[in-house]
């Protein structure tokens, strides 16, 4: 979930900005050629991907997918899920333009606390790791995020303080959709194309516990 | 002739990262106005052979000289600029808001004049037949016109050279018909990887065979393309045209025919092939004779050098022979008798089964 | 959901001959005080020169309102929420719940400024094409690798609906139906992979076709921007009003007035 504008004050539409400029610049750094249009395309890819609708009894909701965007880049997930924000908000009208940077702080962050939590699958070997890490991952991304927007909404006054916890609330049934897909899609990659999972240590010899 | 070859592959390997090795010694040289055709089966290397040509991949070992030039890191500019490759999908190729930026791009980023560039995307547009398109969008365009708009991209820097990655697939038959046209009268040297074995036949007169990151034959194409054993060992088959001169040669030689018919269709297998060679227009000829069994010979045919007219003509009995990739030897008569028995066993059964002789 | 933001950059208006990077600084500093009003009558004010602006642009009706849909999915619960939650005594009670007046204007507040800047948000990004616009901020000093960034995602976002609806088409076809299931989040989970693969295989040639024609990380563009002094006439405009809400909300009369009022 995206928060819109006209709800923040000034300081905190600065802080966002601010801080997602630091993390951007900090994500990008080192960043090769090559670079440039792989994250733009998984850019278009996350952007078109978060237009689908998956239901949700008699509604339905879209994907926030940032824990998926750590899966697949690591690091650079930050300017993806940013450069994808500015993309809904200008073209969609998701989200709003003057509140980009405090988004992206909230889903680009969650992209980033998903990244670490991704990572600890390497202390690990059991079958199904891929799906268990791919769905914390997916969790973790969203929950992290609906904890900051809870946050920043929490900063506009105490009048938002109940607004924060409905807000909070309507993150669990997301939370749980987007681990079971996220946890899907990563288990599918390593059996598809394992070299797009982000952060893979050098090949080594399959064992019998590898079976993720 | 000049032995500066526009393109040299000697003895190349590459092996990806993985430890993959796709091209083995791999040696080839094309002079300055040919046009080539790169045969072979998936993944026999032909993609990693176009990527070592304009230095998007480097070889392991051996080298490549583009124009006498070996392509290294240090003048990977000016090789690209020599070295246009029109690849098989459309949308890797058009990545630029608008059409005019799509074929501005090559040049923009070859350094060339920016005066010029309005005029060599008019120009490159215009030959493709996408006059007008500057302002719109790449995607809005039909399949066939975003092909077109491709090789306009590579057009517009005027390479030297024209690499050709699956040229004719998806296109409907009048776009391909018009590639067809275009790349005949072409003057630019071309290489064309494919698997539309009858566009090669029809544009390129040399066929190269990739098999396994090695070039296992090099030759004339109607030599190559005509090898039924050799294609069909390797995954290939031979192109439409030559089935079709197969099955009639075939039908020739079964036994009872009455002498009309067998003229008709001698006279019918008698196709011809025009080919533009460096030494002007050559008139080759592409043919099978009622009493040849089954070889097919391409010669240069003197009485017509130069002209442009095409003629239905009788037998020739002598011809100046163009290099063929097989010498006459023991193996002919026996081919003979082999043939003249399936002819003679063989009734009902499927026409194809009874060429089953050697073709060199 | 329509991805080409600027499929009326045709239409023909005062806002579309304007030069994008004129148009896009001066309605941005608007947008930029819009978001940060905190009384209702000058947000009144804001939505009613949105719409004013709306309207000089000449764009289709069904153009903005698409665009509003965020706003009303994300700020209607606020209505909703905000009056029965805000802390403190209310004015009354329904059904056992206090109602505060001041959580009902806080929400009628941000509604307001939120739908006034997705409206002209929309005009300006409407009103030229993409890759002007995204030029226009270059311009203005935006990284020129986050420009190049954005407009090759946008060339591509096409592509993958494109890929994405014959993905769905097959799926259903097969006699798929989305329900709310783990089946069907572990094949929206393939399906996504399946983009993914495709899209990574997608950039690998795409790099090489761009490296093909001489890329070296830079994006060269031929667009040239021309202003004339109309453009600027128009900024000033914007700039008054700019100026004029921000007298109106820091003034204070006006408010005071209304509040007097109710």
């Amino acid at each position: 979930m995206h928060i819109s504008d006209g709800i923040l004050n000034a300081p905190v539409l600065i802080g966002g900005f601010a801080g997602a400029g630091v993390l951007a610049v900090a994500t990008m750094r080192n960043m090769d050629m090559e670079e440039i249009p792989k994250i733009s395309v998984i850019t278009a890819v996350f952007f078109v991907a978060s237009s689908i609708k998956i239901p949700l009894g008699p509604t339905s909701v879209h994907l926030i997918l940032n824990g998926l965007a750590a899966v697949v880049l690591g690091w650079r997930a930050f300017p993806a899920i940013t450069l994808g924000l500015v993309l809904q908000a200008i073209i969609l009208g998701h989200g709003g333009v003057t509140v980009i940077g405090v988004n992206a702080l909230m889903m680009g962050g969650g992209g980033l606390i998903a990244y670490l939590v991704w990572q600890q699958r390497h202390r690990f070997h059991f079958k199904k790791k891929l799906f268990v890490f791919g769905a914390l991952t997916g969790a973790v991304g969203v929950a992290s995020s609906g904890i900051i927007l809870a946050l920043a909404l929490a900063t506009a006054g105490e009048a938002f303080h109940a607004v924060a916890e409905m807000v909070l609330l309507a993150h669990i049934p997301i939370i749980l959709i987007e681990a079971g897909v996220v946890g899907a899609c990563a288990e599918f990659l390593q059996k598809v194309k394992p070299e797009l999972l982000a952060g893979q240590q050098a090949p080594r010899l399959q064992t019998s516990t590898d079976a993720g | 002739m000049s032995e500066q070859f526009m393109i040299e592959a000697d003895n190349v390997c590459f092996t990806y990262p993985d430890g993959h090795q796709v091209l083995k010694d791999l040696n080839c040289r094309i002079r300055k106005g040919e046009k080539v055709a790169l045969i072979g089966p998936n993944g026999a290397g032909k993609s990693t052979f176009m990527s070592h040509l304009n230095g998007v991949e480097l070889a392991t070992s051996g080298r490549i000289l583009i124009n006498g030039a070996e392509v290294g890191k240090q003048n990977l500019k000016s090789i690209r600029r020599q070295v246009g490759i029109v690849f098989q999908d459309p949308d890797d190729q058009l990545f630029c808001p608008t059409v005019f930026d799509d074929v501005a791009f090559g040049p923009l980023n070859l350094g060339l004049p920016q005066e010029d560039i309005r005029a060599r995307v008019r120009e490159a547009l215009a030959v493709v037949g996408l006059q007008g398109f500057e302002e719109r969008s790449s995607f809005h365009l039909s399949f066939g016109e975003r092909k077109r708009l491709a090789l306009a991209t590579v057009l517009s820097y005027q390479p030297d050279i024209l690499v050709f990655d699956e040229p004719s697939t998806n296109m409907d038959p009048m776009n391909r018909r018009n590639l067809i046209n275009w790349l005949k009268n072409t003057d630019k040297t071309l290489l064309l990887c494919t698997h539309d074995l009858d566009i090669a036949l029809e544009v390129c007169s040399r066929c190269l065979l990739l098999v396994d990151g090695h070039i296992i034959e090099d030759g004339a194409s109607a030599e190559v393309l005509y090898n039924r054993k050799l294609l069909e060992e390797n995954k290939l088959e031979l192109p439409l045209a030559l089935m079709t001169h197969e099955l009639l040669h075939g039908i020739l030689h079964e036994q009872e025919m009455d002498e009309d018919h067998r003229q008709i269709i001698g006279n019918f297998l008698h196709a011809h092939r025009h080919a533009h060679g460096t030494e002007g227009h050559g008139h080759v000829h592409l043919h099978a004779h009622a009493h040849d069994h089954g070889h097919l010979h391409e010669a240069v045919d003197e009485a017509h050098f130069n002209e442009e007219s095409h003629h239905e003509h009788g037998d020739h009995q002598e011809h100046v022979a163009i290099p063929h990739s097989h010498d006459a030897d023991d193996s002919h008569e026996h081919d003979h008798h082999e043939h003249h028995h399936h002819a003679a066993e063989v009734a009902e059964s499927d026409v194809e089964e009874t060429t089953s002789g050697e073709r060199h | 959901m329509a991805f080409d933001i600027d499929r009326y950059d045709h239409v023909a208006s005062p806002l579309q001959s304007w030069d994008p990077r004129v148009k896009v600084a001066s309605l941005g500093l608007l947008i930029l005080v819009i978001a940060l009003l905190k009384t209702i009558p000058m947000a009144v004010v804001a939505i009613a020169i949105a719409i004013g602006i709306m309207a000089l642009s000449a764009l289709p009706l069904h153009f903005v309102s698409h665009g509003l849909s965020f706003v009303l999915m994300f700020l209607i619960p606020f209505f909703f929420i905000m009056p029965f939650t805000y802390p403190g005594e209310g004015a009354f009670e329904i059904l056992g719940v206090s109602f505060a007046w001041q959580g009902l204007r806080i929400a009628t507040l941000i509604f307001i400024k939120a739908l006034s800047i997705v409206m002209l948000s929309f005009v300006i990004f409407g009103s030229s094409r993409f890759d002007i616009s995204m030029l226009a901020l270059q311009r203005l000093k935006f990284p020129s690798i986050v420009v190049q960034m954005l407009l090759f995602a946008y060339r591509y976002t096409f592509v993958f609906l494109d890929e994405m609806k014959r993905m769905h088409i097959s799926m259903r076809a097969r006699g798929f139906i989305a329900r709310s299931d783990r089946k069907t989040l572990k094949i929206y989970g393939h399906f996504i992979g399946t983009l993914l693969v495709r899209s990574f295989e997608r950039t690998e040639r795409v790099y090489k076709a761009m490296l093909s024609k001489g890329y070296q990380g830079k994006l060269h563009s031929m667009v040239q921007f021309h202003s004339v002094p109309l453009d600027y006439a128009k900024a000033a405009v914007i700039l008054l009003i700019t100026i004029g809400l921000l007298i109106g909300e820091f003034g204070g009369t006006l408010n005071t007035a209304v509040q007097a009022w109710y």
